[in-house]
């Protein structure tokens, strides 16, 4: 009888040790899908990253590459970031307390700090950051660059770095809720009339510059119901002439606040009362909108936020 | 020769340089109307001219303002005229100053960087970008009034580390101006490396630049530019005589410490002047008087009113480019002024050198 419990209760612990531990093997273990994932990353500089295991320290050299990783929960992986990020978190109080390192400069990154912390993955942004970009590649650092020109761009990446760090359902799930809103709002402003936008990138009496159809605040301004005033010019971030901006009378002005833009340094009524300004249809009625510039900069997480913001500045009648 | 031999060449030359001044005058005038044309918007001349009409007293009655849009007043009384002004000062202001640099220096090399003013109004103005406050003051903006208090602060420490007892050699001057002058654009770079998101604004006061100038900018500086270069022509006979050195001057009766300490306030005021509206527009006052002599000769009572009016018309010339060169890939586009003045000032200049070479004394 008692031999009997006793080789009962064995076999049922054994067996429950082996599955709990088959369980723990088998949660421990990616898919083939994700293995082939992991090793093919390709970042936008089309340059081929080849991981063996997901990540579990990761420097973000660019406030967008964080806003990426908080949203799909790789969050805790982060170990430093620069010294302009902050958001989903006060990133700035975080290094204060000691729970998160910085790397500097957004510009200059601090190549030693990033070697001293050792990640397995890092994530930059293009244009300025390719220099360090390719000194940390030498030095034989795993990095995926993200430099991305469009809205779908942005899902990509926002794929990719689920891809990288094992969040792929919470990446699909991010990138199906940023579908679904930016097709909420197309819908709503279909038949709506179409604003002609005017987006400040800077104003002073030396220069002043907005951007053209290249820039990627024009997609969203497209997305939400508008049209970049200056959308037949094919560039960026340029240097634009003030009487082309009288001539062609926008509807809307769109000035980002903080960042580059002199907007909030000047205030609404300073810049209606630029020189030639009050002839426009903006000033005139009223329509200048001020956005909050890191929403709309970062190619990032927030590209709804952002293109739900401005569509209630084109329509607000519909919002 | 005799005395009516010496009083016709002196009459035939004073004549020759009043056509000179006339003809130059007549060509700055073109220019302007000229460039009132340049730009994105399409405005017929005719609309223009009745624009400027409407603003002249007693002939607004007799113009027909129905058939101007508002959009096109705004742009050139608004925008071109102020824009155009701002060319002519800030050209006329740093030629002339050039002009007084270069001779008193007796230096080819001498502009507004040698006695630091130039990295005195860039350290101004970026301290001021940085600071953040965009506070008007008697109507000027911040940056402007920082970009004159440091250009002219400069300027006092450049002469009072080189006083030596009540003189100040020349070459001292131009020793302790280059020092102070890289000293203070390091303090620009500096500046610059902490500038975080106000970079944007220090760069593109360095490169310089006038397209949103207002108004009471250019009344602002109008008068120190004014009186800057009429007051130097005062000296222009001085600055003759200081060109065969300074003991002959000293012999031939000029106060040399005097005309120097006068001339070099003088300079530096206008080209303080000139960059608070401007940034720093570089190449004009270091090209523009060479070009003069070339052209016209090194008497500085011709050379000082002919570079002035000659730097006026090649900087509204500039700014128009600025408008137009890069419109093949950009309508809308525009290039910043001091990158033109360098781009298309340094190649002709050059060639005219090669031309006129023979003929050059500096």
């Amino acid at each position: 009888m008692n031999r009997t419990y006793v080789i009962i209760a064995t076999v049922v612990a054994i067996a429950l040790i082996a599955s709990a531990a088959f369980i723990i093997y088998y949660q421990g273990q990616i898919s083939d899908s994700e293995i082939e994932a992991l090793q093919n990353l390709v970042d936008d500089h089309g340059y081929k990253t080849s991981l063996t295991a997901y990540p579990e320290k990761i420097v973000s050299l660019a406030p967008s590459c964080t806003e990426i990783l908080f949203a799909i929960d790789a969050g805790d992986k982060v170990v430093a970031v620069t010294d302009y990020d902050n958001y989903p978190y006060d990133f700035a109080a975080w290094i204060a307390a000691g729970n998160m390192t910085s790397v500097g400069d957004f510009t200059n990154p601090n190549l030693e700090v990033i070697t001293t912390l050792d990640p397995d993955l890092i994530l930059a942004s293009g244009g300025v950051q390719e220099e360090s970009v390719g000194t940390l590649r030498e030095l034989g650092y795993k990095i995926l660059v993200l430099d991305p020109t469009s809205i779908d761009g942005v899902l990509k990446n926002i794929e990719l770095v689920g891809n990288a760090t094992g969040k792929r359902a919470e990446a699909t799930a991010l990138v199906d809720d940023i579908i679904n809103r930016i097709n909420t709002v197309t819908n709503k402003v279909a038949n709506a009339a179409k604003p002609k936008v005017y987006y400040e990138v800077y104003y002073e009496s030396t220069s002043s510059w907005t951007i053209g159809a290249l820039a990627w605040q024009n997609e969203l301004i497209e997305k939400a119901g508008g049209i970049n005033l200056f959308e037949d010019q094919q560039i960026d971030y340029y240097q634009y002439q003030v009487e082309a901006l009288i001539d062609r009378n926008p509807d809307v002005m769109v000035l980002p606040a903080s960042g580059m833009g002199t907007g909030q340094l000047e205030g609404l009524e300073a810049i209606k009362a630029r020189p030639g300004w009050d002839t426009t249809s903006a000033v005139q009625n009223d329509r200048l909108y001020q956005i909050d510039s890191n929403i709309i900069e970062r190619a990032g997480p927030r590209v709804a936020d952002a293109i739900e913001q401005l569509a209630g500045f084109f329509n607000p009648e519909l919002f | 020769m005799s005395k009516v031999e010496v009083e016709s060449t002196f009459f035939k030359r004073t004549s020759r340089w009043k056509l000179i001044v006339l003809l130059l005058v007549l060509a700055l005038i073109m220019t302007v109307i000229v460039s009132l044309n340049v730009g994105y918007a399409q405005i017929p001349f005719p609309d223009i001219l009745g624009i400027l009409g409407k603003q002249i007293p007693f002939l607004d009655n007799f113009i027909d303002s129905s058939l101007i849009s508002p959009q096109n007043e705004a742009i050139i009384l608004q925008i071109r005229l102020p824009r155009i002004l701002a060319g002519v000062l800030v050209g006329a202001a740093l030629a002339a100053a050039g002009v007084l640099y270069q001779g008193v220096f007796k230096n080819p090399m001498a502009d507004s960087y040698v006695l630091g003013v130039s990295a005195g109004a860039a350290v101004g103005a970026s301290l001021s970008i940085l600071s953040g406050i965009g506070f008007v003051f008697l109507g000027l903006r911040l940056v402007q009034v920082a970009a004159f208090i440091g250009a002219i602060s400069a300027m006092f420490l450049v002469y009072n580390i080189s006083r030596v007892g009540s003189r100040v050699p020349v070459a001292t001057l131009l020793l302790c101006g280059i020092a102070v002058n890289f000293f203070l654009f390091a303090v620009v770079g500096l500046l610059e490396v902490v500038a975080g998101d106000e970079l944007h604004s220090i760069v593109f006061w360095l490169v310089g630049g006038f397209s949103n100038v207002l108004w009471r900018d250019i009344w602002a500086v109008l008068p120190f530019i004014i009186i800057g270069v009429v007051a130097a022509y005062f000296y222009a006979r001085d600055l003759n005589l200081l060109a065969m050195g300074e003991e002959t001057a000293h012999n031939l009766g000029v106060n040399v410490e005097r005309s120097k300490q006068v001339l070099l306030v003088l300079a530096s005021l206008t080209t303080a002047a000139a960059v608070s509206i401007s940034g720093l527009v570089g190449f004009v006052g270091l090209m523009i008087p060479h070009l003069t002599r070339l052209l016209i000769g090194p008497d500085h009572r011709i050379l000082l009113p002919t570079s002035t009016i000659i730097g006026a018309i090649f900087l509204v010339i500039c700014d128009d480019l600025a408008r137009v060169v890069a419109t093949p890939f950009a309508s809308t586009l525009e290039l910043p002024v001091g990158i033109i003045t360098m781009l298309f000032g340094a190649p002709f200049f050059i060639f005219l050198f090669k031309k006129k070479k023979q003929s050059y004394a500096a």
